[in-house]
């Protein structure tokens, strides 16, 4: 009886292990650290019609990524980020803009929980400097969608037949901390002991399917509540680029509502129209001129009406050129006229940068 | 009786945990003869070789394309109908921000490309792709093609760097195909 009962157990051993041997050659996923990071030097000249030139060298940002892959399906990212060089006197900034636990379940699901980016227009998520035309981020990018933009939270993401979705819960927005000038940027509390009472709610929903097409739209709602004032905010955005046989085509419009206070709604949009030229001249050198026209405006419809529709209503008009010598390297120059609607103020503006990802 | 008993307990946990990776390793394997049997209808057969590459060779590859080889070796399908061998499959991969990304290129007899797919994902960003569309850019290219992301290779928003990870593993294989087709 134990005879047999070794026997079957042997042949049963024997049967798997034969199987494994075959097929574990099919398992490339090793357990692996990863170091990746991107970062960008700018130069910004500034000079406001009859005011004064102001020439900044800065070191805008130092990122580094920090990745690891337990298994196939559970893995740890994260992203840490030193702007402009150093942190002193409540000038520069360390912060930690990522750090989540993945859980890959399959293609149509997965989930995040930790530091997160929300899923709100095509710069927040996919930041790094060749990704994007221009030395800085577009304005619309500061003010309408607060780039970067993240919190503690958790996301579920998933993709299939070339749709492309991501959800977030996570903190809320701190309300006494909204402007006229900046909209809701100043109410991000970016994972500082942050207050979890009114949490935010995001989802975005992307079409891929078409090759160079990114096609999407999100909608973000928060009670944002502060200390003194509370504000339900909706950020509805949408996004739409082609990148295909050298063009180079972007559309970003949005609207932020609120229920509370001076401010109603602050909109925005910008275009960007590109061509690459190393096509033309045949060369891996990606050359890329470039034209964008921005309208933002934080403080689009107010209370009190008249000139505070006015103040902060900037347009630009934009003429730069991107050089990528190799995929992971740009040089960037761009020249811009804006102007704020109240009393046309204009201001010339001239940047150089050199960004880097790896 | 009983330490069989416990013998086999501590035998079925070590198989168990065996078998979860073995179920990874064999979706791989059958999405990828899956593809084969699409592409060349059923009546097809095949064999499979783990091919070793030449460490010249690999060498040449690599400083060419600017991409290592992920591993020593890669898997080639010999595709055989009425009893002649029709068309090659390459099984690869090539890292991702930080994941591996598994992708199988079918070849004709003379090196061009026939189809790629993206066999498996494992990153949250970058799945485009494995979209149909930006795959069958590669149709009709071989190992003395240009493959240039930005130009006939359009690169994806938000996969930049599964776009140009993906196309330089494939480039890798027509390469690769021209210098050992004489082997395989």
């Amino acid at each position: 009886m134990l005879n047999k009962n070794v026997h079957i157990v042997i042949v049963l051993f024997l049967l798997v292990i034969s199987n494994l041997s075959f097929s574990q050659d099919f398992n490339f996923f090793e357990p692996k650290a990863t170091i990746a990071g991107y970062g960008e030097l700018h130069y910004n000249y500034s000079k406001p019609e009859g005011g004064k030139s102001e020439e900044i060298l800065d070191f805008h940002r130092f990122v580094i990524f920090f990745g690891y892959a337990w298994t196939e399906k559970w893995s740890f990212k994260s992203e840490l980020e030193l702007e402009h060089n150093l942190v002193k006197d409540g000038q520069g900034e360390l912060e930690l803009e990522q750090a989540f636990v993945n859980y890959h379940h399959a293609d149509y699901f997965g989930v995040q929980a930790g530091v997160l980016l929300i899923s709100a227009g095509l710069i927040n998520e996919y930041h790094e400097p060749p990704g994007f035309l221009g030395v800085e981020r577009p304005y619309y990018n500061t003010v309408i969608i607060p780039t970067t933009w993240f919190g503690n939270g958790a996301a579920v993401y998933g993709s299939s037949g070339g749709l492309e979705y991501r959800a977030v819960v996570m903190e809320g927005l701190n309300s006494d901390e909204f402007k006229a000038s900046s909209g809701i940027r100043g109410g991000r509390q970016k994972g500082f002991k942050a207050d979890a009472e009114h949490l935010l709610y995001n989802g975005r929903l992307d079409y891929t399917a078409v090759t160079g097409l990114r096609l999407g739209a999100s909608y973000t709602y928060n009670n944002a509540k502060g200390d003194s004032t509370t504000n339900k905010i909706g950020l509805t955005e949408f996004h739409v680029q082609y990148q295909a046989h050298g063009l180079y085509a972007i559309l970003e419009v949005g609207n932020i509502s609120y229920s509370s206070g001076d401010i109603e709604a602050s909109r925005g949009y910008y275009i960007d129209l590109g061509y690459n030229l190393g096509n033309l001249f045949n060369i891996d050198s990606r050359i890329i001129p470039y034209f964008r026209y921005s309208d933002v405006n934080t403080a689009a419809q107010t209370k009190s009406g008249g000139d505070s529709e006015k103040k902060y209503h900037v347009t630009q008009v934009m003429a730069g050129i991107s050089f990528l010598p190799i995929d992971q390297v740009v040089f960037k120059l761009d020249y811009s006229e804006t102007m704020v609607e109240l009393g046309s103020v204009k201001t010339k503006l001239f940047n150089l940068g050199v960004g880097y990802m790896f | 009786m009983i330490r069989l008993l416990k013998a086999s307990t501590v035998l079925i946990i070590i198989l168990q945990f065996l078998s979860a990776k073995n179920i990874l390793a064999q979706e791989i394997k059958e999405n990828a003869e899956a593809i084969l049997f699409e592409s060349f209808g059923e009546d097809i057969q095949f064999s499979l070789k783990k091919y070793t590459l030449p460490r010249e060779l690999k060498s040449e590859i690599e400083n060419i394309v600017e991409q290592r080889f992920f591993s020593d070796f890669i898997y080639i399908y010999n595709i055989i109908k009425d009893d002649s061998s029709i068309a090659y499959g390459f099984l690869d991969n090539v890292y991702g921000k930080s994941l591996p990304i598994t992708f199988l290129v079918i070849l004709d007899k003379k090196g061009s490309i026939i189809s790629t797919d993206i066999i498996k994902y494992r990153e949250p960003y970058g799945g485009a792709v494995k979209n149909r569309n930006w795959n069958n850019q590669f149709f009709g290219l071989n190992g003395d093609s240009d493959y240039k992301v930005g130009d006939n290779i359009v690169s994806i928003s938000g996969a930049t760097i599964s776009v140009h990870s993906v196309t330089k593993g494939i480039r890798k294989i027509t390469i690769l195909y021209e210098k050992i087709q004489s082997e395989i």
